[in-house]
């Protein structure tokens, strides 16, 4: 998940950095002379920073707007793209969605027997009943693999560490979803920015973090019943129904909606395929995130100009 | 009404006719009875078994066909002395529409299409038919205390020829409670059938692995008249919400039924020791093989039959409890956000119009 943006962020960066001397230079006439320069710099910084922000924003916004092509395609073509999500958790959600499809498939109709589609399912789908406790069990060991995988991900990859630290709700994501609720109900003119990852975002992870928990633990009790107690499988089966109904529930209704249904994206959001956010989606989802990688992507072209003249002066 | 009025126009005419097509050779009641009247009339066959051809007239007349001739029956004699008279067919009187008023219906029907039937059919000699079950001179309604018929005699009745099942079922909880004169008990034909009863194994059999459940919550389950006597009547539901039960309505056969666990011509009280779910018992019950050959005694402890809505049931319930809680109210945060959401959006589209 390394966040380089492609050569136009380089070029823009120069932007920034000409705007910030532009109005350094403006103001200078009327400015303290014993300011010291690193802070009016800094402060320049974020000022043109912030322009630049906007600019781009109005640029977006004109180009969605009033494109020659369709909208979306033409913000696709004029946008650089930003990776997102790595090789390796695009590969894990896809082991999870295709475990996860095949439990549900082969679940939920025992958790509703008595509907048609339901002996449709397991008789003339699957074939009977022990064809799809099997396939569930197939999918389980995906399920399992995935949890371990991603275990083993946070705790050894340096992506899935930083990321998963960012995960870790925070009292910041308190205030933006009470500043996103104020802004739904008309009460604020725009919505929070977010960082990398947004509550909402950290709402699903950590949703799904539960339900493998429960759903697993659950799952492997009713597996190996005979090694517990009859009272301890009743549980195990009452949780595993119950959560399993929620998770679906949950997936159906929230996640596709986030990532099917809702206008933004509808059909599909590519994401969890090429793993990329185009430019207009991370200032409109990511906007702390965005301003994060541009004010990095600045310093280090600050930084490689100091170097060049310095090695210049000394030649 | 009109059968009974019917019936008083026919009786002198059917009388009057028979008497007069067989006049003088045809023998009246009094005639049968000469012979066999006597206490102890009897015949020996060729191969040694000496057979009863005494008839019991005081039982005759209190029996369901006491107002029938000897003649309306045995239709074969027709002169005396007569020759070894036929078995007689039920069957001539007892059909649908016949003119005497005999019950008929699709019983007739339905028996040969039974196991009985399809025996008798096929040549076997010692399979039932009507008389096996219901009599012969002496034949009552089934209602009668006095019948074979009679809920409480019916198992003595099957026991003659399925003797070591009566015997099983005599000591079970069934048997012992019907024999202790609780109609509601099952006799024999409460499981099987009466008429239509079928092999155990055949798919239309009532206790069929397919079928037994339902049999048994004819009783056991929610309308089922156990409750009368304090037995649980969730016994039928908490098996179809199981896994065994979930199985089962997939047509799954190899997993548990009602009968797998508890018997059938053996159930007993789960405190009776000798019973397939006492405690003592239940390890090897769920261990058979083919079932759960691991089972241990941890395996099996507590409670089989779980209702997860009822507060007897302990932590599972306050588990079903918290997941509704908690499923209700995540979904219905989340549903609102979208609205919210969604409501964001048209708004911003028309202000962008």
């Amino acid at each position: 998940m390394d966040n380089k943006p492609t050569d136009t962020g380089t070029e823009r960066a120069q932007i920034v950095d000409s705007l910030t001397k532009s109005i350094i230079d403006q103001a200078r006439p009327h400015i303290d002379p014993n300011t010291s320069p690193d802070e009016l710099e800094k402060t320049a910084a974020q000022i043109a920073e912030r322009i630049n922000f906007e600019a781009n924003v109005a640029l977006s916004e004109l180009v969605t707007r009033y494109s020659i092509a369709r909208p979306q395609a033409a913000v696709a073509l004029q946008e650089p793209m930003f990776n997102r999500f790595g090789k390796n958790f695009r590969a894990q959600h896809m082991l999870m969605f295709v475990s996860v499809i095949l439990l549900i498939i082969t679940g939920m109709p025992l958790k509703f027997p008595e509907l048609g589609i339901s002996k449709f399912v397991i008789l003339h789908l699957l074939g009977g009943i022990q064809n799809s406790t099997l396939i569930h069990r197939v999918a389980a060991v995906g399920l399992i693999i995935v949890g371990t995988w991603h275990l083993g991900y946070i705790a050894l990859s340096r992506m899935g560490r930083t990321d998963f630290l960012l995960m870790i709700p925070r009292p910041r994501d308190i205030r933006d979803f009470i500043h996103t609720m104020l802004f739904y109900l008309g009460r604020r003119s725009s919505g929070p920015r977010f960082g990398r990852f947004s509550f909402i975002e950290k709402f699903d992870y950590w949703a799904v973090y539960w339900g493998m928990v429960v759903m697993i633990g659950s799952g492997l009790i009713l597996w190996f019943k005979e090694a517990f107690s009859k009272g301890l499988f009743d549980i195990a089966r009452e949780a595993h129904s119950d959560e399993g109904l929620l998770a679906t529930l949950a997936i159906i209704i929230w996640h596709f909606y986030n990532v099917h249904f809702n206008p933004d994206v509808f059909p599909m959001s590519w994401v969890w395929w090429h793993g990329k956010l185009s430019e207009s989606q991370m200032k409109h989802h990511h906007a702390l995130e965005y301003a994060e990688i541009m004010n990095a992507e600045r310093e280090a072209l600050l930084k490689e100009q100091a170097n060049k003249q310095k090695t210049e002066a000394q030649s | 009404m009109t059968l009974k009025a019917h019936r008083a126009h026919l009786y002198p005419i059917v009388l009057a006719a028979t008497i007069l097509a067989f006049a003088g050779s045809v023998p009246a009641e009094d005639k049968c009875l000469v012979c066999h009247g006597k206490p102890g009339f009897s015949k020996v066959e060729g191969t040694g078994r000496k057979i009863n051809l005494h008839v019991d007239q005081p039982a005759l007349l209190k029996s369901v066909h006491a107002s029938r001739l000897c003649t309306d029956c045995h239709i074969d004699v027709v002169a005396i002395p007569h020759g070894v008279a036929q078995k007689v067919n039920c069957r001539r009187c007892h059909y649908s529409g016949n003119p005497v008023g005999a019950p008929q219906g699709e019983l007739y029907d339905q028996y040969a299409h039974s196991v009985h039937g399809m025996a008798v059919v096929s040549g076997n000699p010692k399979a039932p038919v009507c008389q096996d079950c219901h009599g012969t001179h002496d034949v009552l309604s089934p209602d009668s205390s006095g019948s074979t018929m009679y809920k409480l005699n019916r198992p003595a009745t099957c026991g003659k020829c399925h003797i070591e099942i009566y015997s099983t079922y005599r000591e079970s909880v069934h048997g012992t409670a019907l024999a202790s004169g609780i109609l509601d008990a099952p006799d024999c034909a409460s499981c099987h059938g009466e008429h239509n009863i079928k092999k155990h194994l055949e798919s239309g059999s009532r206790v069929s692995p397919e079928h037994v459940s339902e049999t048994c919550s004819g009783c056991h389950g929610p309308v089922g008249v156990a409750s009368k006597y304090g037995i649980k009547t969730d016994r039928t539901a908490t098996f179809e919400d199981s896994f065994h039960g979930i199985a089962h309505k997939m047509e799954n056969r190899t997993v548990a039924n009602c009968a797998s666990c508890h018997g059938f011509h053996d159930i007993r009280r789960p405190d009776d020791p000798k019973s397939s779910i006492n405690p003592a018992n239940i390890v090897k019950t769920c261990g058979r093989t083919g079932c759960h050959p691991e089972a241990t005694p941890q395996f099996v402890s507590g409670k089989i039959h779980v209702d997860p809505t009822n507060k007897e049931s302990g932590l599972v319930y306050y588990i079903t409890k918290f997941f509704t809680i908690l499923t209700v109210g995540t979904l219905a945060g989340l549903f609102v956000f979208i609205v919210l959401d969604l409501f964001r959006r048209a708004k911003k589209a028309r202000g962008a119009k």
